[in-house]
């Protein structure tokens, strides 16, 4: 794993780089913010330990806060994220060769399940985010279409992402 | 012992998360949107320089609206100077009766570095802070309306507490009657704004002006804000209003910052008033 310290190091680089200076500014009709930068989260290696894991989730969540002037909105949400992840993956694992693989993706773990896989991770922490962020169920019907409208937009980016990392492989 | 060690391992994983949780959470909680804004007050600097490079970029893409907007405020500023010219030489021809004079406002200019509008707690930074005099509190102006009021200040860097904040409450008046209410965000569309407080007797129609009172001193009065869209007294015995805005949030550049004369002194006397 330690090996692999680099690579992790530049894609999260990359994804805050992405997450702050393009997505954090586009902004289509007041609804949809992708939110790209759980990719990371995704992509840790299986045999990650949990508290690690957590604290990972915690700084990456607080990385985004201090850019976006949020502080604590993109912590819980990265959080609970990070600590949903062992049991999604639980779920999920049920195909016994993807033992073989260090850790999720498409190049590793095929199209199909890894879309599976991001679609989970993604409504939940999108959920939470949202929630959070307008803290009542006054006017829910729009919290809800935005968490759908952001989802649908970050699991395209995080797929596109994915295909690349994979086909540059 | 073995089941021992691995219920220990999950009970630490909860624990864990439990804790940090609890950190996040108590961090979004407690900190209001006016804290929030203060946390990253002593290293702002450095996510201010970074934003500012971004924000070079969009800067030329902007440049020919920019300019139209710029020559457009001119014109309107130099046909109001021409009538002032006029008042003025009126007033100098007469005999002056008391020592009052001078502007109440002064205001400089500053450039947008970081904006948004897609939260509910919206900010927006410039590039001046305390070297250029900037103070908390002062409000922000753009050239079709007003942007927000400046909540935090670093050595060259503040951040603005934007209109389009659910927090922000601005006091703002029916031009036609002069009735003034309470105007703020309701965090649904960034273009419309909400008037509250303005009784039923009123006249209010679809297309009427908002303009600002002028009460709070952070910015001059009769400023025109944006024209009713809508209204309804669904609420009992005020009118709810929306507004729609003239300014877009979205293509906020250069704004100005609103230095007042006489706001300090306003707001001494009114805090020894309500103690």
């Amino acid at each position: 794993m330690i090996k692999e310290l680099p690579r992790y190091l530049l894609l999260f680089v990359v994804l805050m780089l992405l997450q702050i200076s393009v997505l954090n500014n586009i902004n289509l009709s007041g609804y949809i913010n992708p939110y790209i930068y759980i990719l990371f989260i995704l992509l840790l290696p299986f045999s990650m330990p949990g508290w690690l894991l957590l604290i990972v989730g915690f700084f990456t969540g607080f990385v985004v806060d201090y850019f976006t002037n949020t502080l604590g909105l993109h912590t819980s949400a990265t959080l609970l994220l990070a600590f949903v992840r062992p049991t999604i993956l639980s779920w999920m694992s049920y195909r016994d060769d993807l033992d073989r693989f260090d850790s999720p993706g498409i190049g590793s773990s095929g199209m199909e399940w890894f879309v599976r896989y991001a679609v989970v991770a993604v409504l939940v922490h999108h959920f939470a985010l949202f929630c959070f962020e307008s803290f009542s169920f006054y006017h829910f019907h729009i919290t809800l279409l935005r968490i759908l409208l952001s989802s649908i937009f970050t699991l395209f980016f995080i797929v596109m992402i994915e295909l690349l990392r994979s086909g540059r492989k | 012992m073995n089941n021992f060690i691995r219920f220990l391992e999950r009970f630490h994983f909860v624990i864990l998360f439990v804790v940090l949780f609890a950190i996040s959470v108590t961090m979004y909680l407690n900190t209001t949107y006016y804290q929030k804004s203060q946390v990253g007050r002593l290293t702002k600097g450095v996510s201010g320089v970074i934003a500012g490079q971004f924000s070079n970029i969009g800067q030329y893409m902007n440049l020919k609206r920019v300019n139209i907007e710029l020559t457009q405020e001119n014109v309107a500023l130099r046909n109001e100077l021409e009538r002032m010219r006029v008042i003025i030489e009126e007033v100098e021809h007469t005999p002056r009766l008391d020592s009052l004079s001078g502007a109440k406002y002064w205001y400089f200019p500053a450039r947008v570095v970081n904006n948004m509008v897609n939260r509910r707690h919206n900010f927006i930074t410039l590039n001046l802070g305390a070297s250029n005099g900037v103070m908390p509190g002062m409000g922000v102006v753009c050239g079709k309306g007003i942007a927000g009021v400046v909540s935090s200040v670093s050595q060259n860097f503040c951040t603005v507490i934007s209109v389009l904040n659910i927090d922000l409450k601005v006091s703002a008046k029916h031009s036609k009657s002069g009735i003034f209410g309470s105007l703020s965000w309701d965090g649904v569309n960034y273009r419309e704004v909400v008037l509250r407080d303005i009784p039923l007797h009123v006249d209010v129609a679809v297309g009427d002006t908002i303009v600002t009172s002028g009460f709070s001193a952070k910015f001059p009065r009769d400023i025109p804000l944006g024209v009713i869209s809508d209204f309804h007294n669904k609420d009992g015995n005020f009118y709810t209003i929306r507004v729609r805005l003239f300014a877009d949030f979205k293509r906020l550049d250069y704004v100005y910052l609103v230095k007042s004369y006489e706001g300090p002194e306003i707001n001494k006397i009114e805090i020894t008033t309500h103690d």
